[in-house]
């Protein structure tokens, strides 16, 4: 307990870790939510699930569902710093650290950027580029030896 | 505002949907190419130093983490100032769309901290390739951040002024998916340049 309180690293981790961990469990906790409510903006009258003319789909969360998706992506940013201090984790680090931040990408692109309830016009635009800059830059990297580690 | 028409009304065009928002993917799509080449050079280069300093002698995570969190957390205040011009609440649009920019403000205030505490230290654009393109990076990366919290603020003067109103929706949805790009950027360089690279 005294090595504890004297590791800098283990005091800044272990509570993240835990918060992450707890995050973690409400997120996944709250996927099992059997509800799925769906807010459009005043005055459209459109039921839920349909589009509005032209493909401008603006079903989604409420602001209550927003907040509690911004807790989510604070507490995987928390699991990120505290696995990053856990040294037994060894050769594993990395891609437990890409699966936190593609998590949050993810989180972020769908609900908050809408594409989960977008056109799909604009999945295709984003995708192309991500993918594109993914394949591009993944054969340079592989081609000129770099490392991520 | 004669530009933002209501994207209530039935749209025109080839493709059905609105073209300032197709025109906005399309450019997302691209900055998604620019900043993957910086983040690519930045992980070429950084181990081929013939000097230091290094990445890990000189990263902060605990530091760096608040700072993502700060910038996580102005998404939130993003989207909640869209939901609120969604249900016509200029108001609290107003607010959030003020949060939103000092929370980016707050942000670029720990980079430029950050970016003093390395340079005191020894670490320049031109010391070696991990400054280089460390400073490429997260530099061209803070210029996002700061023409958005121009746009917002912008945006809030406007509102002020009353020259937003709820049909001005799409304008403030723009604003936002552009915001929420450089906060998905800034998770993939918090995690490829700071977490993997830093220990």
């Amino acid at each position: 307990m005294k090595d504890f309180f004297e590791n800098p690293a283990l005091l800044i981790g272990a509570p993240l870790l835990v918060v992450g961990l707890a995050g973690a469990m409400i997120a996944i906790l709250a996927s099992f939510a059997p509800e799925q409510r769906s807010l459009e903006p005043a005055g459209l009258g459109l039921g839920p699930g349909k589009a509005p003319p032209g493909g401008q789909a603006h079903g989604g969360p409420s602001a209550a569902e927003y907040v509690n998706i911004g807790l989510v992506l604070a507490a995987i940013t928390g699991l990120e710093v505290g696995v990053y201090y856990v040294t037994a984790l060894g050769n594993i680090l990395v891609p437990v650290l890409i699966a936190l931040a593609a998590t949050k990408f993810i989180l972020v692109v769908l609900f908050f950027m809408h594409l989960k309830f977008d056109n799909r016009l604009f999945s295709t635009m984003f995708t192309a580029g991500l993918v594109l800059a993914f394949a591009v830059f993944t054969v340079v990297l592989v081609t000129l030896g770099a490392s991520i580690t | 505002m004669a530009y933002a028409a209501p994207h209530t009304q039935p749209l025109e065009t080839s493709t059905g949907v609105d073209n300032r928002k197709l025109l906005m993917w399309l450019f997302l799509g691209s900055e998604a190419l620019f900043f993957g080449s910086l983040i690519s050079a930045y992980l070429l280069y950084r181990n081929r130093n013939l000097t230091g300093p290094f990445p890990r002698e000189l990263y902060d995570i605990p530091f760096t983490s608040v700072s993502s969190f700060i910038l996580l957390m102005s998404s939130v205040s993003m989207v909640l100032a869209l939901a609120a011009i969604q249900r016509g609440d200029i108001r609290r649009m107003r607010i959030w769309l003020v949060c939103t920019a000092l929370l980016g403000i707050l942000f670029l205030s720990g980079q430029a901290y950050e970016f003093t505490g390395f340079y005191d230290r020894g670490l320049s654009l031109r010391t070696n390739l991990f400054g280089s393109t460390f400073f490429v990076l997260t530099g061209f990366h803070g210029a996002h951040v700061s023409i958005g919290v121009i746009i917002l603020l912008s945006v809030w003067v406007r509102s002020l002024q009353g020259k937003i109103k709820q049909s001005d929706s799409l304008t403030i949805e723009l604003i936002g998916l552009y915001w929420h790009f450089v906060d998905i950027v800034w998770i993939v360089i918090f995690t490829l340049v700071y977490l993997l690279t830093g220990r």
